[in-house]
């Protein structure tokens, strides 16, 4: 009988259960990292170019942070350059979701209960959880290498680059370990390790961005960036991510040894004995739903205000020749001027708020699945009331967040380079505009939901993905698609730039999502509530 | 014979709160124990003990001759449990569930598993996700009667469940026992369940055991009740002692017994001319409800010359 007993069985379930979700962590990551290779080939063909975008990217402190500080004018290295910064993320973060679904949701399911009354020993979940999670982490690093040598890169750098890659997941698979021993339940436990993710990642960019090397030395995945693939190769940075990883592993294993099922290092906390304004339907929507608002707006806060520390940079920008800058100015139709620049960077952020809509469909969707609306409307409160609820909280939130980004845009932008009286007013008119059009993207999620209950996930997301995709900001950056008709963001007038603002626009929008919305309302209405 | 559980003043504290505190069984080898307690009482609690996954703070728990913390793996080779409250992974269906929890344990008997589907009525073929809470429990249930273990722990097994899967469930557990090898620690609520299959029971009540014993001792300790025709108007039967709840209507009587007052009572009765009688043995629901309600629990009584 060794700490070893059950694991083999637990290592296929999880994989069983991981099916679904990994491949795509994998393609992401595969993805990212090959339209890296050709965004830089499309873009900076030239060496000519390479060295300008070098220049660029040398005299800005926050394009330094964005993918670290030592940058040469080649191709290999300018595409891990820019695909760096997110693949140790993304491979991290699917690390830390992965171990904590395996060990500590298990636990909160009452599935743990079950698992380890049979032959499975107390170590055994979690053995399962980090051999699952590292296994899609070294396949995601391999599967990266063998794509950007297929692609023509040179094989040591690649293989380095992978193993970056597939390490930065590891760090994080032992970090989310101890956090599912150490935290109250999974929600924290993934709150713990996600954050732990973040703050990685803001002492790495602080790091590059200031030129300080300390704190990247200090940042599990500035370890990935201080590889140094393509370039000198330090594998020895390799072995410092995988000591730390087993390290953390180790003190998990410790913790587990020692804590009770279901339990971990501090207590849960006592909620309210009473809800006094728990009344009516937005009431518990709100409840059930602001922390994921104050969540996305401190998201939205930071993303605006490192939109707002670029702009200094963007007015050097526009007085060279950039086939990027050029595309957006010239599918804007804005001459050089910083409100082009700034009116893009307020179209990226919508189309991400335009995420938050459709997340809280897909909320109100797992209320109905996993039974608690149920609960809800077995007392007098109508299913149209329930649902009229959350749509209520979700409209208004959304443009909550694009108010947010307005005001954090504008007066930063103002205070590094604007005026105060002008810009804020414009900044936060423009991000006002864009809400109809992020309604417009839930409206038809709550239409899928209203139709088609069982496929709302799927089309939901699709219809994010499209909008994002065919919209105004992947088509400029790619030269093509741009500003397709059929995304609602097309329809966006600019406030933003001095020409008076055309309404009819807006009011089109407002129509075609109140005609959404009423379809899949009354679709909700008529059909069977599972 | 050796004892299959056997836990003494076992303690388990969860912040400020006692879960269990002091708690006593003892489960011998063969034998189907009841275990029986108000929500609350520790039931669970104990069961997760028994389980190795929770860490006792206090007391000694010995189970199948080891210790279930530390030989918790080997302990588990030997039993199998369902919980009160069954989750499963809702995108595997009941099929893959049972073979998982199967080969977990360390392979299960095919034929039987079959025979199990069969006679429980359970499509494994469905995802999870739509079983009602009944399916999920039989899931639970087939998974741990198709194996071989030599103790089953039942944690309100049955709860979910219709009649009729109720006394399907009752049958397997009384065919395991024909085999007499096979223990059986079942917790539950239902207590015609209990008096139909139990050979001991345990009461607890805020951690802590208030009863023990087979059910005809405990029965011992309970009143009789009793409800009497007579000739003439009773006399002199409140100040009898072992008599409560004295009730009369002209010549009837209602009034419930202490078992070793019986005779001093009936003697009294035919004394005054018996034209009708009905007495009633104490049922399970009468002793768990005497339990239930008796506020600050005692130390706890055994009845261990009953086994």
């Amino acid at each position: 009988m060794t700490a070893l007993t059950g694991t083999g069985p637990l290592v296929r379930l999880a994989l069983r259960r991981e099916r679904a979700i990994a491949p795509w962590w994998i393609l992401l990551i595969v993805a990212l990292g090959l339209a890296m290779v050709a965004y830089v080939n499309r873009n900076m063909g030239t060496d000519e170019l390479k060295l300008t975008y070098i220049d660029i990217i040398r005299s800005n402190a926050f394009l330094q942070g964005l993918g670290g500080a030592s940058v040469e004018p080649r191709l290999d290295v300018l595409a891990t350059w820019r695909s760096g910064g997110f693949l140790y993320v993304a491979s991290a973060f699917a690390a830390v979701m992965s171990v904590v679904r395996h060990t500590r949701r298990e636990e909160d399911a009452g599935r743990s209960e079950l698992v380890r009354s049979a032959v499975v020993s107390r170590q055994a979940q979690l053995t399962a959880a980090v051999l699952v999670a590292a296994g899609i982490s070294l396949t995601a690093g391999l599967c990266t290498a063998v794509a950007l040598i297929g692609a023509g890169l040179q094989p040591l750098g690649s293989f380095a680059y992978g193993a970056a890659v597939a390490a930065a997941g590891w760090v994080f698979a032992g970090l989310a370990a101890v956090a599912a021993q150490a935290a109250r339940n999974a929600r924290s436990a993934t709150a713990i390790g996600l954050a732990a993710l973040a703050a990685g990642h803001v002492m790495r960019y602080v790091a590059d961005a200031s030129g300080q090397q300390w704190p990247k030395y200090l940042s599990p995945i500035g370890w990935g960036h201080l590889v140094r693939p393509y370039q000198d190769e330090r594998w020895w940075m390799l072995g410092v991510s995988i000591a730390a990883g087993a390290v953390l592993l180790a003190v998990a294993y410790r913790l587990l040894a020692r804590r009770d099922l279901g339990a971990g290092l501090f207590p849960e906390r006592l909620g309210r004995a009473r809800a006094p304004e728990l009344r009516g339907p937005i009431s518990l929507a709100w409840r059930l739903h602001r922390s994921l608002l104050a969540k996305w707006a401190a998201g939205v806060a930071f993303f605006a205000a490192a939109a707002a520390g670029l702009s200094p940079l963007a007015r050097d920008l526009l007085s060279r020749p950039s086939l990027v800058v050029d595309n957006i100015r010239s599918l804007l139709g804005m001459s050089g001027t910083l409100g082009a620049y700034s009116w893009y960077l307020i179209l990226i952020l919508a189309y991400a708020v335009a995420l938050y809509p459709v997340l809280m469909i897909l909320r109100l969707r797992a209320e109905e699945t996993s039974g608690r609306a149920e609960a809800v409307q077995a007392t007098p409160m109508t299913r149209l009331r329930w649902a009229a609820g959350h749509l209520v909280v979700t409209g208004l939130g959304t443009a909550a967040l694009m108010a947010v980004a307005g005001l954090v845009f504008g007066t930063l932008y103002s205070l590094l380079a604007g005026d105060l009286t002008t810009d804020l007013p414009r900044f936060f008119a423009g991000a006002l505009a864009t809400v109809p059009a992020a309604w417009c993207v839930g409206a038809v999620c709550v239409l899928a939901y209203g139709l088609l209950p069982r496929a709302c996930a799927a089309v939901s997301w699709t219809a994010w993905a499209l909008t994002a995709a065919l919209g105004q900001v992947a088509g400029p950056l790619y030269g093509q698609w741009g500003g397709s008709p059929l995304e609602p963001f097309h329809y966006v007038p600019n406030v933003f730039t001095a020409t008076p603002a055309d309404i009819l626009p807006i009011a089109a929008l407002l129509a075609v999502t109140a005609a959404l919305l009423g379809g899949g309302l009354l679709c909700l209405r008529h059909r069977d509530f599972h | 014979m050796s004892d299959a559980i056997s836990v003494t003043g076992l303690v388990k504290a969860f912040g400020g709160t006692r879960a269990l505190d002091g708690l006593d069984l003892v489960v011998g080898t063969g034998e189907v124990h009841g275990f029986l307690g108000p929500n609350g009482a520790g039931k669970s609690t104990t069961i997760r003990v028994l389980l190795g996954m929770l860490r006792a703070d206090a007391g000694t728990a010995r189970l199948l001759g080891g210790d279930p913390w530390a030989d918790a793996t080997e302990l588990h080779r030997r039993l199998a449990y369902v919980p009160g409250d069954v989750t499963l992974w809702p995108h595997l269906s009941g099929g893959e569930v049972i073979d998982l929890l199967g080969r977990l344990r360390g392979g299960l008997d095919e034929g039987r598993r079959a025979e199990l589907l069969e006679r429980f009525d359970l499509d494994p073929r469905k995802k999870c996700r739509t079983y009602s809470k009944g399916n999920r429990q039989k899931v639970a249930l087939i998974a741990a009667l198709a194996s071989d273990a030599e103790l089953l722990i039942l944690d309100e097994p049955t709860s979910g469940l219709d009649p009729l899967m109720e006394e399907v469930f009752r049958e397997t557990v009384r065919e395991g026992r024909r085999g007499g090898h096979r223990t059986v620690l079942l917790s539950s609520h239902i207590l015609a369940e209990v008096e139909t299959l139990c050979d001991r029971v345990t009461i607890i009540k805020d951690g802590r055991t208030v009863e023990s014993g087979t059910l005809a001792g405990l029965r011992h300790l309970t009143r009789t009740s009793i409800q009497a025709d007579l000739a003439a108007p009773p006399r002199g039967l409140a100040d009898l002692p072992g008599v409560h709840g004295l009730r009369a209507e002209g010549e009837r009587v209602w009034f419930d017994v202490d078992t070793d007052a019986m005779d001093t009572v009936l003697r009294r009765l035919t004394e005054a001319g018996v034209r009708g009688l009905i007495s009633r043995p104490p049922t399970l629901e009468e002793l768990f409800l005497r339990h239930y309600d008796r506020t600050g629990a005692s130390g706890g009584r055994h009845v261990g010359a009953a086994r």
